[in-house]
């Protein structure tokens, strides 16, 4: 009885031991991607929903161009995305706002992206100043009529923590000033648009590559509507680059990808996005 | 086992008139029946709904075409392919283990602490959330493995998660076996497991498989521990992968990234149509668990169930 | 030549059974394996970011981004999620059970228990799906809810979906009561309804105790289905209709974005840990109850 039980031991042992080594073994050789050969890996990129557009269309162009090389390309959100490939979970991670607390990825942008401020079209409100777009998100002014507007209750629609968009716009708008956090919560850039068209109240932040097809009321800010030539010149202040992050050096096609995406200007402006080339305005923290 | 309450005659005949005894139980019995039919008329209200909503979106073009990440048109072939990928690589690894298992607690064991180990592991591990174990397989097979994501860790997470299930549906199956069979094998001079793999086993067979293939419906739907594992997306170039080591989005998960990242202008219709594929398949499954449940038991044992 | 197949086929039974106890280790070992992974990175918010245990349960502000993780908004939701779950769905289930047990003539009880395989079937997230597009604009247009989303929402998926574990579970339980209870009550001239009420309810009150106990732990668990019509802001639930959140719920959202090793990560693991101790102390619940009935 005891030789049993303790053969039983070892056999659980040996099948265990078996399984770590196999698991410890397999990922330097399959460690693709980065390393390989040019034209022969896997390369999984995800993370900020408002450059999805851009790098879809981006990476089904290079694959009909390069036939063995797999791309994977998914959302999540910019957080998602730098967690991700910190963790080395992912190839590339999409981002619209820098890692400083990640020195070990290295940053790639690829474009400028503008982000508006939109509302349901029936708050009729068409300009707001920083003030007043401060203290609608803090829940301070409660109705739209408060600013100007239709007599309707004011709905805010946040993004979720993990977003790069909602990061982007504490830092040019809110500052300091707390968001409130009674309203919804929408995952990505495709649900705020389509809520904000459904709703009536809401007003959002949001990318301005995914406000497509109308049916939402794009609000100036200070008195610039945002558009391709305010926000090259800087007029218009609620922009950041996009950033492709890789673990360390990009390399093989990876790094042939990166330098790709950027190099599609054609696909940048399709994509309502700006090309990085025609910015008059430097930042280097975005 | 002696009685909890006793009726006596007392409290039960002296409520009130028999009259108004009698209207109660009717009205009660009019209630009761109100309510389980209510349960078939929302299932077919479901049902019907669901065909109304996606009916008109099962093209071809659709159930065969890949995913569009932002524009319209997107079909979900891959992800078809996927969840029957990652559920067939799931039954690989789980039936052998469950059914194991489940024979040597159900035929061997004797009681004592190891038989209530396992079956206390097993009835814990079935009441672990799927998120949660979504989240273990994460930290195993995506980090502390480095596979990133890959059909193979959301395969073996699922494992983890329907063990349990298949354990106890094995135990249930072995009860199920009257003991005058296990009794003739051994008098004709079989070993127990000899008597276990040609006698009971088959008898069995029945109702193990019915059990197999409704997890398998279970496993097909599953959703929150292969976002964390198998990941979200399908590669454009070769979507139709054989290699089990690539991220791997299977059509439940692909109907929850659709509605949440909501980018393509045709959400409603990949939704829609996503959920109703799903509800065919369960439905498809719930049928050949029944079906073939019955032909196996005829077939083996000769008896109708 | 019989004894040498005796022999070998002794052999070969021994080494199956070592094989079968192999498999019955491995449960214990993946259930060991969860449940140690789980408690070193759940409880890393405590000895590593050192943030006091009291202020994750009871903390109504989660701020991790402020080092001040508070878990008490998601452990208001999931509580407050389940209990309108299992009033609508306990008291119904435990219903349909009676009648299934009880008064249900073959006919009926052969289209009703595959409508409840059926129902136990559909996976969550068409559950969702199906409460994002035909209950939320309900709730929407019916109400004062700006969305639709919130508890309401959320709390009426969930009790359809703990239908068919607590009707199966509390069929089960009057289909397991002694005959004699039920023959000894009629023939004191008893209704069916009186009997049922007065002496099969609370015969079988362990049994419906489990049934609901199992409810409630399918609740506690789920995940997708709540996630896409309860609105997910980071607050507590401001009446039936305003948008909030849960254990489960939260994970999803922000576990995709955290990053390895930050107090976000830990908290949410922290909440993974907090429902596995709920589930298995839900477990212990009905072995007690259970223990209960003889």
């Amino acid at each position: 009885m005891k030789r049993k039980s303790a053969r039983a031991a070892l056999h659980l042992g040996v099948v265990l031991a078996s399984i770590a080594l196999a698991a410890c073994s397999s990922p330097s050789k399959t460690e693709s991607s980065g390393t390989s050969g040019p034209g022969n890996g896997t390369i999984t990129v995800a993370g900020s929903t408002a450059m999805l557009p851009l790098v879809k269309d981006a990476s089904a162009a290079y694959q009909d161009a390069h036939k063995n090389v797999k791309i994977s390309v998914s959302g999540g959100g910019s957080a998602t995305g730098i967690a991700q490939v910190a963790a080395n979970a992912i190839d590339i991670g999409d981002s619209d706002i820098t890692a400083p607390d990640h020195s070990e990825l290295v940053d790639h942008r690829v474009a400028v992206v503008g982000f508006a401020v939109i509302t349901n079209p029936a708050a009729g409100v068409k300009n707001l100043s920083k003030q007043q777009l401060r203290d609608i998100f803090a829940g301070v002014i409660t109705t739209w009529k408060q600013v100007g507007g239709a007599d309707q209750k004011i709905v805010v629609v946040n993004r979720p923590r993990s977003s790069g968009t909602r990061a982007v716009f504490v830092k040019t708008i809110m500052g300091t000033t707390p968001l409130s956090e009674g309203g919804l919560v929408e995952d990505a850039t495709g649900t705020v648009v389509s809520v904000v068209k459904q709703t009536p109240g809401t007003v959002s932040y949001v990318a301005l590559s995914g406000v497509t097809g109308g049916g939402v009321t794009i609000v100036s800010v200070d008195g610039v509507a945002p558009a391709p030539d305010t926000i090259e010149s800087g007029k218009y202040s609620i922009w950041s680059y996009e950033h492709m992050f890789t673990n360390g050096e990009a390399k093989g096609d990876v790094a042939a990808f990166i330098d790709y995406v950027s190099g599609r200007t054609d696909l940048v402006k399709k994509n309502k996005f700006i090309a990085i080339s025609a910015m008059k305005v430097k930042e280097t923290d975005r | 086992m002696a009685l909890t309450t006793a009726p006596s005659a007392r409290s039960v005949a002296a409520t009130g008139s028999v009259r108004a005894r009698k209207v109660a139980d009717a009205i009660a019995t009019a209630v009761l029946w109100a309510m389980a039919s209510s349960i078939i008329v929302m299932l077919a209200a479901f049902v019907l709904y669901m065909v109304y909503l996606g009916g008109h979106a099962l093209t071809p073009s659709f159930i065969f075409g890949v995913p569009k990440e932002t524009t319209a048109g997107g079909g979900i072939g891959p992800e078809i392919y996927n969840s029957f990928y990652i559920l067939i690589l799931t039954l690989i690894f789980t039936v052998p283990i469950a059914v194991a298992a489940g024979v040597y607690i159900q035929e061997y064991a004797r009681p004592g602490t190891f038989r209530n180990v396992v079956q206390f592991s097993a009835e814990s591990l079935a009441t672990v959330p799927s998120v949660v174990m979504g989240l273990f397989g994460l930290l195993v097979f995506v980090y502390l493995f480095k596979w990133k994501f890959t059909a193979l860790g959301g395969a073996l997470t699922l494992t983890l998660l329907n063990l349990p299930a298949l354990m106890r549906v094995t135990q249930e199956a072995l009860s199920s076996v009257p003991d005058t069979l296990r009794e003739a094998s051994m008098a004709l001079g079989g070993t127990k497991w000899q008597t276990i793999t040609r006698v009971v086993l088959p008898s069995a067979i029945g109702r193990l498989t019915t059990g197999v293939v409704l997890i398998a419906g279970r496993i097909f739907g599953e959703t929150a521990a292969l976002i964390f594992t198998a990941g979200l997306s399908v590669p454009y170039n070769n979507p139709y992968d054989l290699n089990p080591m690539r991220p791997a989005e299977t059509l439940a998960v692909h109907l929850w990234y659709t509605h949440s990242e909501s980018i393509v202008p045709d959400v409603d219709r990949i939704g829609n149509g996503s959920a109703l594929v799903l509800l065919i398949m369960v439905l498809i499954f719930n049928v050949a668990a029944r079906v073939l449940g019955r032909q196996l038991t005829k077939r083996f044992t000769g008896r109708a169930s | 030549m019989i004894a040498l197949q005796a022999r070998r086929s002794r052999r070969t039974e021994r080494i199956a059974v070592l094989g079968l106890r192999v498999a019955a280790g491995f449960v214990i070992l993946a259930m060991a394996a969860l449940l140690g992974y789980l408690a070193f990175e759940g409880t890393k918010t405590f000895y590593v970011d050192k943030f006091p245990l009291w202020s994750f349960l009871f903390s109504p502000e989660f701020a991790p981004d402020a080092n001040h993780p508070g878990a008490a908004v998601f452990v208001t939701g999931t509580v407050a999620v389940t209990v309108f779950a299992i009033a609508i769905g306990g008291p119904f289930g435990i219903a349909v059970g009676i009648f299934l047990a009880e008064i249900a003539p073959y006919r009926m009880t052969q289209i009703l228990k595959p409508a409840i395989e059926v129902l136990v079937g559909i996976p969550s997230v068409v559950y969702g799906w199906l409460g994002l597009t035909l209950l939320v604009p309900l709730i929407r247009t019916h109400t004062s809810s700006p969305s639709g989303f919130g508890l309401a929402a959320a709390g009426i998926v969930l009790a359809i979906m703990i239908l068919p574990t607590v009707i199966t579970l509390s069929e089960d339980a009057f289909r397991s009561l002694p005959g004699s209870l039920k023959e000894g009550s009629l023939a004191l001239g008893a209704t069916r309804w009186q009997t049922i009420t007065r002496v099969l309810l609370p015969s079988a009150s362990s049994g419906l105790a489990v049934a609901l106990i199992l409810g409630i732990a399918r609740a506690v668990g789920e995940t997708l289905a709540i996630q896409m019509v309860i609105g997910n802001a980071t607050q507590f639930p401001k009446g039936l209709f305003a948008p909030t959140a849960a254990l489960t719920t939260e994970i999803v959202t922000d576990m995709p974005g955290a990053t390895a090793g930050s107090l976000l990560e830990h908290a949410l693991f922290s909440m993974a840990l907090l429902l596995l101790l709920i589930a298995m102390v839900l477990i212990v619940l009905v072995r007690f109850a259970l223990r209960r009935r003889t």
